[in-house]
């Protein structure tokens, strides 16, 4: 979405403002890691969605490691069963 | 939410704690029922993967698309694995392992020239239609409905990751 004019949609819906479009991607930007709150309202819509897309890929990424180490560590805890145990007690 | 420096005060309706139990409930099913059959590494951390995704979508359930969509994808695994099988025959695989039966998340393949500015036949720029291919069920959506989609699934996405880092935290030291 480089553009941000109103695209014009299918009848019966509403033209989307610029206003709308901008609060989403200020909503977007707060969420992205970095700065934290205080991003500034620099960077443009094609930036934001371009941080977005590869924080998107990255927390996939993530999962798919954290999943890799969650599965090696269910596989070898089995045997302990005592831990097992009180670990099973603290979580649930 | 609750903030993440209040031990004694935890909101249970939070998501976070949703999503724990729900990821846990889902965990303790893969380890009951099938647990001595195929028991390669790739496919039990594919499970764990799917039990972590199916987790999310779960918690939030009907009231997003990209939950809808998951969850669709999880239920209708096996017949969307054959149809994949056909796909893989006639043209050549671009995900590198995924391709296993159970796969269905589609893993962006990565772009040969990123820079290169490209859009599809109705005029959407290339960031669109990446951000449309990472986020589930985003196809069927206008560009404003698309990033509030973005927004929440990636709320709940970094949620899943927070509560995934805490588990292999707890279950190494033991």
């Amino acid at each position: 979405m480089s553009s941000r004019r109103s695209r014009p949609l299918s009848s019966g819906a509403s033209r989307i403002t610029d206003d709308q479009i901008i609060q989403l991607i200020s909503k977007l930007q707060q969420l992205l890691p970095g700065t934290g709150i205080q991003r500034s309202n620099k960077s443009s819509a094609s930036k934001v969605l371009q941080e977005t897309c590869s924080y998107v890929r990255s927390l996939h990424q993530e999962v798919d490691d954290l999943s890799d180490r969650l599965s090696q560590l269910l596989s070898t805890i089995d045997a302990n069963s005592p831990e097992a145990s009180i670990v099973r007690s603290l979580i649930i | 939410m609750s903030p993440p420096q209040q031990p004694t005060s935890i909101n249970p309706n939070s998501l976070k704690i949703q999503l724990a139990y729900r990821f846990l409930h889902n965990l303790n099913n893969l380890n009951t029922k099938r647990s001595n059959l195929d028991n390669t590494r790739i496919r039990r951390s594919h499970r764990v993967k799917l039990a972590a995704y199916a987790s999310m979508a779960y918690v939030v359930g009907s009231r997003r698309a990209w939950s809808r969509a998951i969850l669709w994808k999880i239920r209708n695994r096996a017949v969307l694995a054959r149809f994949k099988r056909v796909d893989h025959k006639i043209t050549t695989p671009l995900r590198h392992h995924h391709v296993h039966a159970g796969s269905v998340k589609r893993r962006t393949p990565s772009c040969s020239n990123p820079k290169r500015e490209y859009s599809d036949p109705f005029g959407n720029s290339g960031q669109e239609v990446k951000l449309r291919k990472l986020v589930p069920g985003s196809s069927t959506m206008d560009a404003l409905g698309l990033l509030d989609e973005t927004a929440d699934y990636i709320k709940c996405l970094a949620t899943q990751v927070e509560v995934m880092k805490n588990l292999v935290d707890l279950y190494s030291i033991i």
